[in-house]
């Protein structure tokens, strides 16, 4: 089954999955389903139950309770289980996980062993991906003479060469350099995409989720909080936890807020008791003490001191990053943004303005302890 | 920005659950099963049979009481009360002596650029194979006045008296221990990534001062070694019995044999002192996991880890520094080697008639054309060399299965049990075990209603799998416990089934430990004694049985020479195990893993 | 290239076979020992020199059962024997010293009446116990004095025991530890025996003159190591110059040429230390009859024999028990130079435990 050449796209369904690890509750009756061929990245602090999710998928894990299946295939369910080694997947690990007593060459046609491709064709196969990946000429090396990049492209390649139609990537990019981590990436998504497979990525870098997704899922304590595309969860977060999560510049407790229309909001925060900021509202409410004020990077504009519109804050600190400055801004003492771009540098200590852009600014109620 | 959680993360990754193993629950339980069924069978039925007596000795007819606390009492009296005494704290110097020397060892052979390294790593080698009756065999016939140091021309009479006393006894038994703890402490190293010392010599810490600083990051290896040294010391019974009977030191070995050597035995005040012997590991398992539950993680070997830096030494620092391994490695190893080669070759050593010193073949002679038909030694070297064969192969595949289970279990109860019980059963001197498998497989019960395999060469084999098991585990347990998980994770992933994951896998990355553990187990079935001696069938003699009785009959040039072939013909075993191994692995497998020598 | 690594993986394959198939076959070997028979025989437990000879010799007669050797030294026998309790594995046993016999034979586990009919000699006759439960096959002494003659000259040696206590034998002399030796303890009750003047009744009298002999004994500067090797070793590095040990280890030494300058004396008195042969009383019938015939056949001519040219230099230099026969080596001085003396193992037998720990607490200071 794993010698067609383009494998078909398979479908996950995931439902009520729950796994425990004696007292602790590492997922907590996740349902999700994943279209064929869709890049599902699912995101998430340590803790959070993705690397366990994914592992309950490959089969290395064995759920509690809850069912999944592959391809219209259950492969986890009360009465079944389904070995690891017969369930079509491949998986890129972030340890690399290459066998270290075995060449690249060796470690790459792993996968091809049960294939009924006769044995030129495995090689073929076998060189080809090398070349596809750019590391033909290691084949013959053994993985403790190669680098991080270059291990991991190797891992790659294995996963590609397993033919199969889903593919499940366990933060393969978080024990890189900095430059590697773009590049592997780009070759990530379009290695998988070319290949026709499903993907399921797991990492806890929100900007790499958005970059590779189709599909974000946001995970929080074994909890599926929000599924949807990068753009969504980005302007319509469905709590305090994935807005947080998915890159906040600032945050502020609210004095008052008052309906305009039915999403938005006018607030009031501490540092404009006479300038309310409109904002959209996620579960919010008029009387809620526990509301939060919270802005996008993207929705904060910096400006020179003077002029009517914004309000005052200081640059504690500014960042050349090639394409403009990033600044960390402190408008008082409840409230520091990030990440505010300008391509304009303001120095350190500077008084400067800064206002809001509705679009990129929520309230939303916060629950008593940090989410 | 966001939170980040407060977890722990240890060095390979950020997010892992407790359990790293996926198996099906059912399927662990009976596997756990089965694994206790055949330990209940080799030792705890046979020991426990032994201990029993110490408050029931009507339980096998060797006393009116059913149930008694006089042993006890009797037990922490007089010499035996002495011998334990003794025994303790021999055992705890010993251990800590040779825990510290072994460290420096490791870290000069490991971290630093002493000469003839390779060299000093095979010593270590041939140190763990050497029998204790052997190193005393090699000393005495050493520093016995007109002994070999004598005949070389050394004088040595003053060490001879000092020699047997406390300190020969810590001498030769801080040797014995050396290599347990040496290979240990070296396995714990190479886990111990360089950055920690360069971070301390970036900082303004010189070469002592890096040491001691970093040293505490291996604490887990360290107190391992401590445990095992501690337990193996304990159930020492070659020196307890030649040193310690001659330096009037009664240790716990020797007055427990010596309960037992009257007739009738007082098997009732020998199973006291077996189980104080067996309940004095629970202290040093106790301090291990109370230091690794604090300390996080066993650092992983994988593709990734990469040789520390050697610290270099100044030429003359080098020379001088090699020269003391060298030193140290001599007194433990050489001098017991030379002093049983030149017993063998010298005509009566240690007679004082003044004729000066002949060299002779003739001891050899006796051994390979005897005058008494008897007491040759080729057919008992045979039997032995075909008894270590096989319990060598048993007692790997069990040790293997074993070592797996505890360290995969790493962290739990369970997983403490086991480690205890495998220590313990370290400290259990072989005359006990010995006798409790007469107790246990002599029951009639067995005998009609399970399997009469008493005084029969497979009960031999099972007191030899019995004694060597929990040392084997041990020693197979670090490496087994540095096994990356996600390479026989991406194994079964990527399509492969258990016996594949585990063919192409871990066996490779295992072999090298699997042929040495093999080859250990193999060594110490040739040379055991105690077992062999109370269970070996009639007209099968092993041969450590024969020598032994050559040296207790005033035939010591005969029976040092037939000691010096063993030992020869064991290590050609050992070198054709490796070389076989070279010849029938692939390349890959050699270059990775765990490595005996760096 | 593919070719020659085929080649390899082949050979590979085929060696790491052979080598299986090699451990397996040693696995059956060495467990494919069974055998069958309607008449199995018994199994002889001994730690005599000459044993293999005579089991030898006796199954060559055809008796209709084989006789199976368990050869192993006096100690890890008796602790056999002791561990097996009520299920023994052993029918017969043969080894130097009555008192293990008297102790079995006060649990019952011995077969009365199993003494052959034969004419035993009076040192004979005295050691054969009165329910002739077991069979002297032949003496040895314990007691004997061996002497460096190259350090210390017949003229010069002691003649009693006394006088071992002379100033004159200060650190001179050498024995073996009871716990350790076996043959010793016999020789430590025949010195309590004769020091004390034992006739009958409690032995606590005799056991104390004993205890002060050897403590003065201790005082003159006895050596005292664990068996007959350290103690002859001792004597050839010129420690010591007298032991007192067993007669046979004397003789052995001189003859195989390791200690060419040993010789014997006997002082006023020396103790009789018979080679004993005995048989299990709770074998079935069958068993028991077998080993009648054994004994029987051992104590005849032919074992007689076997037990004297068995093992020429060790156990074999024994004095018979039986009339009208002679030692087999000319180096073994008559009987009767001997001065030899029988003490009864059932009233020294029990006592062992108590001397032995009082020897090694106060004379070996261990």
């Amino acid at each position: 089954m794993r010698d067609s050449q383009m494998p078909q796209p398979v479908g996950v369904v995931i439902e009520r999955l729950r796994k425990e690890f004696g007292e602790k509750v590492a997922l907590n009756d996740v349902d999700l389903t994943i279209e064929p061929g869709s890049f599902v990245v699912l995101l998430g602090p340590s803790g959070s139950g993705k690397t366990t999710l994914l592992r309950c998928v490959a089969g290395i894990e064995r759920p509690s309770r809850g069912v999944i299946t592959i391809n219209d295939v259950c492969v986890a369910g009360p009465r079944t289980f389904v070995q690891p080694e017969k369930r079509q997947t491949a998986m890129v690990f972030q340890d690399y996980a290459l066998w270290p007593h075995l060449t690249v060459r060796k470690n790459v046609a792993f996968p091809l062993a049960s294939s009924t491709r006769l044995k030129e064709q495995k090689n073929q196969r076998v060189d080809d991906l090398l070349e596809r990946v750019g590391i033909a000429h290691l084949a013959s090396r053994y993985p403790n003479e190669l680098s991080g990049g270059e291990q991991q492209r190797v891992a790659l390649a294995r996963a590609l060469a397993a033919d199969v139609g889903l593919i499940l990537f366990d933060e393969p990019l978080s024990n890189l350099d900095a430059d590697r981590r773009e590049q592997l990436r780009i070759e990530i998504a379009t290695l998988t995409r070319e290949a026709g497979a499903t993907a399921i990525y797991i990492t806890h870098d929100q900007s790499e989720a958005f970059a590779l997704a189709d599909r974000v899922g946001v995970l929080n304590h074994g909890s599926l909080v929000q599924f949807d595309t990068p753009e969504n969860i980005y302007r319509h977060p469905t709590n305090a936890f994935v807005t947080r999560f998915t890159g906040v510049a600032g945050e502020c407790p609210v004095v008052a807020v008052k309906s305009s229309d039915d999403d938005h909001f006018d607030v009031w925060l501490p540092f404009a008791p006479s300038h309310p900021f409109p904002a959209l509202g996620v579960n919010c409410r008029e009387g809620d003490s526990s509301l939060h004020f919270f802005v996008r990077a993207s929705g904060v504009l910096l400006n020179a001191p003077g002029g009517d519109k914004g309000v005052c804050a200081e640059v504690i600190d500014v960042a050349f990053n090639g394409r403009g400055y990033e600044h960390v801004v402190k408008v008082d003492d409840q409230m520091t943004l990030t990440k505010v771009f300008s391509n304009r540098r303001f120095e350190r200590n500077a008084n400067v303005k800064v206002s809001f852009d509705p679009s990129f600014c929520f309230v939303m109620a916060v629950p008593g302890r940090l989410s | 920005m966001v939170d980040v959680s407060s977890s722990t993360a240890s060095l390979a990754t950020p997010e892992s659950p407790p359990a790293r193993r996926w198996t099906a629950k059912n399927r662990f339980s009976l596997g756990g099963t089965a694994i206790w069924a055949v330990l209940f069978l080799l030792i705890v039925a046979p020991v426990g049979c032994f201990l029993i007596l110490a408050v029931s000795p009507h339980v096998f007819q060797q006393g009116p009481q059913w149930f008694t606390l006089t042993f006890i009492r009797q037990a922490f009296e007089g010499i035996t009360g002495r011998g334990i005494f003794n025994s303790l704290w021999v055992s705890t110097l010993v251990s800590f002596l040779a825990v510290s020397t072994a460290t420096t060892l490791a870290w000069l052979v490991h971290r630093t650029n002493i000469g003839a390294r390779r060299l000093w790593s095979v010593s270590m080698w041939l140190l763990l194979l050497m029998p204790t009756w052997m190193m005393t065999l090699g000393w005495s016939d050493l520093l016995q006045p007109f002994g070999a140091a004598h005949a070389m021309g050394i004088n040595t009479r003053w060490l001879y008296g000092e020699f047997f006393g406390p300190l020969g006894i810590i001498i030769v038994l801080t040797s014995s221990a050396l290599p347990f703890a040496y290979f240990i402490v070296s396995a714990g190293l190479q886990g111990l990534g360089p950055e920690f010392e360069d971070a301390a010599r970036i900082h303004g810490a010189g070469r002592t001062r890096t040491f001691a600083t970093v040293l505490p990051i291996i604490a887990p290896a360290l107190l391992s070694a401590i445990a095992i040294s501690f337990a193996e010391t304990m159930s020492d019974f070659g020196v307890a019995f030649t040193l310690g009977y001659h330096a009037h030191f009664p240790l716990a070995t020797y007055t427990l044999f010596s309960a037992i050597s009257n007739f009738p035995a007082n098997f009732s005040v020998a199973a006291v002192i077996a189980a104080i012997l067996i309940l004095s590991t629970v202290p040093p398992i106790a301090l291990q996991s109370v230091v690794m539950r604090r300390s996080k993680s066993y650092a992983v070997l994988s593709g990734r880890t990469r040789a520390p830096r050697r610290r270099e030494f100044g030429k003359r620092s080098r020379y001088l520094v090699s020269a003391g391994v060298g030193l140290v490695i001599f007194i433990a190893l050489g001098v017991p080697i030379v002093g049983a080669l030149v017993g063998s070759f010298v005509k009566n050593l240690g007679d004082d008639s003044g004729g000066g010193v002949h060299l002779t073949l003739s001891y050899y002679a006796q051994v390979i054309h005897p005058s008494i038909v008897n007491n040759s030694l080729g057919s008992p070297l045979l039997l032995s060399n075909q008894l270590g064969l096989v319990v060598a192969s048993l007692t790997g595949v069990m040790a293997i299965i074993l070592a797996r289970r505890l360290v995969a279990t790493h962290g739990g109860w369970s997983q403490r049990i086991t480690d205890t019980f495998l220590l313990g059963s370290v400290a259990v001197p072989g005359v006990v075990l010995g006798v409790g498998y007469i107790f246990f497989y002599n029951l009639s019960f067995i005998t009609h209603h399970v399997v009469d395999i008493y005084k029969t060469l497979p009960l031999l084999m099972l007191g030899l799998m019995a004694s060597a098991l929990p040392g084997q585990t041990r020693f197979m347990a670090g490496p087994v416990s540095q096994l990356q998980p996600s390479l026989s994770e991406a194994a079964r992933v990527h399509g492969a089934n258990r016996f594949r994951t585990w063919r192409t896998t871990n066996m490779p990355l295992m072999s090298r430990v699997l042929v040495w553990g093999w080859l250990l187990t193999f060594t110490k079935t040739i040379s055991e004694l105690a077992i062999s001696q109370i269970l070996y069938p009639p007209s099968q003699e092993p041969a450590s049985v024969t020598i032994q009785s050559y040296l207790a009959n005033f035939q010591s040039g005969t029976g040092t020479a037939m000691t010096v072939l063993t030992l020869v013909e064991m290590f050609g075993v050992i070198a054709l195990a490796l070389g076989i191994y070279r010849l029938v692995t692939p390349e890959g497998w050699r270059r990775t893993g765990w490595s005996v020598v760096d | 290239m593919q070719t020659t690594h085929h080649t390899i993986n082949a050979f590979r394959l085929r060696f790491a076979t052979v080598l299986a198939a090699v451990t397996v076959a040693s696995m059956v070997l060495l467990t494919g020992q069974a055998h069958a028979s309607s008449n199995p025989g018994f199994v002889l437990y001994s730690a005599q020199g000459y044993d293999h000879a005579a089991v030898a010799a006796f199954n060559a007669t055809n008796p209709g059962f084989t006789v199976t050797l368990n050869d192993n030294s006096t100690g890890p026998l008796l602790e056999q024997i002791q561990a097996e309790g009520n299920n023994p594995k052993w029918g017969v046993l043969w080894v130097d010293g009555a008192t293990a016999f008297a102790q079995l034979d006060n649990e019952g586990k011995l077969e009365k009446n199993s003494v052959p009919n034969v004419s035993f000699n009076s040192l004979g006759k005295a050691n054969v116990p009165a329910d002739r439960s077991f069979t002297p096959t032949g003496l040895t002494v314990t007691g004997a004095l061996c002497y460096n003659s190259a350090k210390i000259t017949a003229s010069q040696l002691p003649n009693t025991w006394a006088q071992l206590l002379s100033s004159k034998y200060a650190g001179q002399l050498g024995m073996n530890d009871p716990s350790q030796s076996g043959p010793t303890f016999p020789l430590i009750a025949g010195v309590m025996d004769q020091a004390g003047r034992y006739k009958s009744g409690s032995t606590a009298k005799s056991v104390s003159a004993g205890e002060k002999f050897f403590s003065s004994l201790r005082k003159n500067g006895l050596l005292v190591s664990s068996t007959n090797g350290p103690t002859l070793g001792a004597m050839e590095q010129g420690s010591i110059n007298m032991a007192i040990v067993q007669s046979s280890a004397c003789y052995g030494d001189e003859l195989n040429g390791s200690f060419p300058s040993i010789r014997v004396k006997y002082l006023n008195y020396s103790i009789a230390l018979p080679s004993v042969i005995g048989i299990d009383g709770r074998q079935p019938t069958i068993v028991r009859a077998d080993a009648k015939k054994f004994v029987d056949w051992v104590m005849s001519p032919a074992g007689q024999k076997v037990m004297q040219t068995g093992d020429p230099q060790g156990d074999s230099l024994f004095w018979p028990v039986l009339n009208n026969e002679n030692p087999a080596n000319k180096i073994i001085p008559p009987l009767s130079t001997t001065n030899a003396i029988t003490i009864s193992p059932y009233l020294w037998g029990p006592l062992e435990p108590m001397v032995n720990a009082w020897f090694d607490k106060t004379i070996v200071q261990i």
